[in-house]
C-alpha cells in the first residue's frame, strides 16, 4: 500500500500524464487492493529446492551403510533424471536469445535436477572411481554439462554454477561459505584464479560480441573480474617485493577496469575497479609509511579525494536510481 | 523531516512507482517522462553502486580522520580516556550537523555520504555515552546495558524522525526491547507492548499524513515488535530464559510442563497462524513476512521436540511439500478471474524481477558452488575418487 502513489494516480490521469486506461489497475495496487506474491512464491520454491537437496545429502550421510552405495547412486540418479526429464518435456524451443521460462517452477526444477545430477556423479566417482587417478575431471565434465544445460534451458543461475564448478576444477573456491576463499592458497591457485577470471571475462565478451546468449555476459564478466581481482589481491600481503608487485598489479588492473567501466557505464565493474585500485595503492603507499598516524592521515585524505572524484564521476555516468 | 524533505520524499515514492511501471511495461517511456515532469525531484541522489561507494569511503575518511587527530594530539593517553570521549562527543555533534546540512541546504537524499554521516554521528555519540556510563558513573555491565540501550534508542528515534531512516527506527525498537528485558517483568512487556502497539503501528505505517520514510519507519518498528513478541512466547526462548538472558536478569531455568510451559507451546503454534491469517485477510506484507518467518521457526521447533521421522525424511518431505504447495497456490491464483483471488495474484505486477534474479544467482553461487579441489593433493591418488560434486554438490554434501 502506498498512499502517496494512490493519491497521485488520479491526479496524473486527470492531467494527461498517465493514460486513463492504465490508471485503475495501478490504483488497485497502490491502494493495496491487489497484492503480488510472485517474488514470495519464487523464494519459497528456491527454499524448497534447498531443502530437498539438503535432505538428500543427509540421507546419503546417515544411511550409507544401511542402504548401500548402489541403491543410493541409482536413487539420486533417478531423481535427477525425473527432474531433468520434466524440464526437457516443458522446455520451449532452443534460442540463442533470452527465452522466458514456461512456468514458475521451471528454473527451480532445472536447478534441482542439476544439483542432484552433480551429487550423483560425485558420489559415483567417490564410491566406484570410474575415472581413477583422473578423478578431478568429473568437475570439468560437470561444468561442461551444466554449461550446456544452462544454454539449452536458458538459465543464468545454472550458468553461474557451471562457471563456479569450472573454477573448482582449477582449485579455486568461488563460494565464500566454504572453508575459505582459496583452498590451499598458493601461487598455483592464485594464477588459476586469474586465468579462470580472464577466461570467464573473455567468454562474456565473446557471448556479447556474437550475440549468442548475450544476456549471460554480465554473469561471466562479473564473476571473471571478481576472480581476477581476488586472485591478484590475494598476493598483496606476501612479504617484501612480491607483495608490492602484486599490489602494483592490483592497482593497474583496478584502475584499468574502473576506466573501462566508466566509459562503458558498467556500474558494478566500476565499483570493483575503484575498490581494487584503492586497496592496491594503499598497500604500495603504506609499505614505507606503516600504519599509525601517517596511515590514518593517508586513509583520511585519500578517501576524501576519492569521494570528490566519485561525486564527479557520478554526474558523468548518471547511474539510474 | 522538514516540509521540503517531506515533499521530496512523497515525490520520490511516485517517481519510483512510475519507474517500476515502466520496467514492467505498464507504461511507456514517454509516460514515465510525463510523470517525472509532473512530480519533479529537487534532491541530489546517487544510484545504488555510487551510493555504496560513497558510504564506504565516507566511513573510512571520517574514522581515519578521527584516528589521525586522536593519535596526533595524543588524546588516548589522557586520564580515563575522558578527552578522547569528549572528542568523540564533539565529532558526533559535528557529524549530526553535517548530516543536517547535507539533507537540508545541500538537498542530498539517497546519496551515501549523508547516510554515512548520520550513521557515524550515532556511533560517535554512543561511544561517548558508553565512556560516560562506564567511567564517571562507574556502572557495571548489567546496569549499563539498559541505560545504553535507552540512550541508543532515543538517538535512533531522533535520527529516524529527523532524517527519515527506517533502519534507525527498527534499531531503536530492538534497543528498547533489550532495555525492557532488564526489568523484572521484561518478558511480559515484550508480549504486552507489541500486542498493544501493533494496531497503532499498522495504522501509522499506512497513514497518508506521514511521509513515506516515516511510514517505513513505523513498518520497521512493527516488524521488530512482532519478532520480539514471537521470541517472548516461543517455547525454546521460555525454556532457556532467552529474554532474561538478553537483559542479564536470568534467575534460573523454569519448570517444564507447568501452565506457563503449555501456554508457551500454544502461543508458539498460534502466533504464526494468527499473523498469517491477519496478513492474508488484510493483504499486509509485514504481517505476511513475519507470519511466514515465524511459521518456519515454529515448524523447526516442532521437529526439535517431536521426532516423527528421521531428519532427512522431514527435510526432504518438507521441501517437496513446499514446492507442491507453491505450485498448487500458483495454479489456484492463476485460475481465478483476472488471475487473482481475494486480492492476491501470482503475476509479477511491478516487482523488480532482475534484482530478484541477481539475488538468486548470488545465493546459488554462494551456497551451491562445489568445494575447490586441493591442488596440493594431486599426486597422491589412492582411489576413492573426489569428494566434490559438480554443478554445486558434493558427494558428502
Amino acid at each position: 500500500m502506498n498512499p502517496d502513489v494512490a493519491k497521485a494516480i488520479p491526479e496524473l490521469a486527470a492531467s494527461g500524464a498517465l493514460p486513463p486506461e492504465t490508471a485503475p489497475r495501478l490504483l488497485r495496487v497502490a491502494r493495496g487492493e491487489l497484492l503480488s506474491v510472485h517474488g514470495e512464491l519464487r523464494a519459497l520454491l528456491y527454499a524448497g529446492v534447498l531443502m530437498i537437496t539438503g535432505g538428500v545429502g543427509l540421507l546419503v550421510k546417515e544411511n550409507l551403510d544401511r542402504i548401500g552405495p548402489v541403491v543410493i547412486a541409482v536413487g539420486i540418479g533417478l531423481a535427477a533424471v525425473a527432474a531433468l526429464g520434466w524440464v526437457i518435456a516443458k522446455a520451449p524451443p532452443f534460442s540463442w536469445r533470452a527465452v522466458p521460462s514456461p512456468n514458475l517452477a521451471f528454473d527451480y526444477v532445472l536447478l534441482l535436477g542439476v544439483l542432484l545430477a552433480g551429487a550423483d556423479l560425485a558420489y559415483v566417482e567417490l564410491k566406484f572411481t570410474p575415472l581413477g587417478a583422473h578423478w578431478p575431471w568429473h568437475l570439468l565434465i560437470m561444468a561442461l554439462l551444466t554449461g550446456a544445460a544452462a544454454c539449452r534451458f536458458d538459465s543464468r543461475v545454472v550458468f553461474s554454477l557451471s562457471l563456479s564448478t569450472f573454477a573448482a576444477w582449477r582449485g579455486v573456491a568461488v563460494a565464500l561459505l566454504g572453508s575459505g576463499l582459496w583452498n590451499g592458497s598458493g601461487e598455483a591457485v592464485r594464477w588459476n584464479a586469474i586465468a579462470c577470471g580472464a577466461l570467464f571475462a573473455g567468454l562474456g565478451l565473446a557471448l556479447a560480441r556474437t550475440d549468442r546468449k548475450a544476456h549471460f555476459e554480465p554473469v561471466a564478466v562479473n564473476l571473471g573480474w571478481l576472480l581476477v581481482l581476488g586472485g591478484i589481491g590475494s598476493g598483496i600481503f606476501a612479504p617484501g617485493g612480491t607483495g608490492l608487485a602484486w599490489a602494483g598489479a592490483l592497482l593497474l588492473a583496478g584502475a584499468g577496469l574502473a576506466a573501462g567501466a566508466f566509459h562503458a557505464r558498467r556500474f558494478p565493474l566500476f565499483a570493483y575497479g575503484v575498490l581494487a585500485a584503492y586497496v592496491g595503492l594503499s598497500r604500495l603507499v603504506l609499505e614505507p609509511l606503516k600504519l599509525g598516524v601517517s596511515g590514518c592521515f593517508w586513509f583520511s585524505i585519500t578517501s576524501l579525494l576519492l569521494i570528490l572524484g566519485l561525486l564527479a564521476a557520478q554526474r558523468r555516468m548518471e547511474e539510474p536510481l | 523531516m522538514t516540509p521540503d524533505c517531506e515533499r521530496a520524499d512523497r515525490n520520490a515514492a511516485v517517481r519510483c512507482a512510475a519507474r517500476d511501471w515502466q520496467r514492467a511495461g505498464a507504461v511507456d517511456a514517454a509516460t514515465l517522462q510525463a510523470i517525472e515532469a509532473a512530480v519533479p525531484d529537487d534532491r541530489v541522489r546517487a544510484g545504488p553502486v555510487f551510493r555504496v561507494l560513497l558510504f564506504i569511503f565516507t566511513i573510512i575518511a571520517v574514522d581515519a580522520g578521527f584516528g589521525f587527530l586522536s593519535l596526533f594530539l595524543e588524546l588516548a593517553d589522557s586520564k580515563n580516556g575522558g578527552v578522547l570521549a569528549g572528542f568523540a562527543l564533539v565529532t558526533g555533534v559535528v557529524l549530526a550537523v553535517a548530516t543536517e546540512y547535507q539533507i537540508g541546504p545541500m538537498r542530498r537524499a539517497q546519496g551515501g555520504t549523508e547516510a554515512a554521516a548520520s550513521f557515524l554521528a550515532l556511533g560517535y555519540l554512543m561511544g561517548a555515552a558508553t565512556w560516560f556510563v562506564f567511567e564517571p558513573l562507574k556502572l557495571d555491565f548489567r546496569d549499563a546495558l539498559p541505560v545504553l540501550c535507552l540512550a541508543g534508542a532515543a538517538l535512533a528515534v531522533a535520527a529516524a524522525w529527523r532524517w527519515g531512516y527506517p533502519l534507525y527506527a527498527g534499531a531503536a525498537a530492538a534497543a528498547l526491547l533489550v532495555a525492557l528485558a532488564r526489568l523484572p517483568a521484561g518478558r511480559l512487556l515484550w508480549i504486552a507492548l507489541p500486542l498493544a502497539a501493533a494496531p497503532f503501528l499498522l495504522r501509522l505505517a499506512e497513514s497518508p499524513r506521514l511521509p513515506p520514510a516515516h511510514r517505513s519507519s513505523f513498518t520497521a518498528v512493527l516488524l521488530v515488535a512482532l519478532v520480539g513478541l514471537y521470541v517472548a512466547v516461543h517455547l525454546g526462548s521460555w525454556e532457556t530464559q532467552l529474554v532474561e538472558e538478553i537483559g542479564e536478569a536470568r534467575r534460573g531455568l523454569p519448570p517444564q510442563n507447568d501452565t506457563l510451559w503449555w501456554l508457551s507451546v500454544v502461543a508458539t503454534a498460534l502466533v504464526p497462524l494468527v499473523l498469517l491469517g491477519l496478513g492474508i485477510r488484510s493483504r499486509r506484507y509485514p504481517l505476511l513476512i513475519v507470519g511466514a518467518g515465524t511459521a518456519v521457526a515454529s515448524l523447526v521447533t516442532l521437529r526439535w521436540y517431536v521426532h516423527l521421522a528421521p531428519l532427512w525424511v522431514v527435510i526432504t518431505a518438507s521441501g517437496a511439500v513446499l514446492v507442491g504447495l507453491v505450485l498448487g497456490l500458483r495454479r489456484w491464483l492463476d485460475a481465478g478471474p483476472g488471475k487473482e483471488r481475494g486480492g492476491f495474484t501470482a503475476e509479477p505486477l511491478f516487482q523488480d524481477l532482475a534484482r530478484q534474479r541477481l539475488l538468486e544467482m548470488g545465493a546459488a553461487v554462494a551456497s551451491f558452488s562445489p568445494d575447490a579441489r586441493d591442488l596440493h593433493e594431486e599426486p597422491k591418488f589412492e582411489g576413492g575418487g573426489g569428494q566434490f560434486g559438480g554443478g554445486g554438490s558434493s558427494a558428502e554434501f
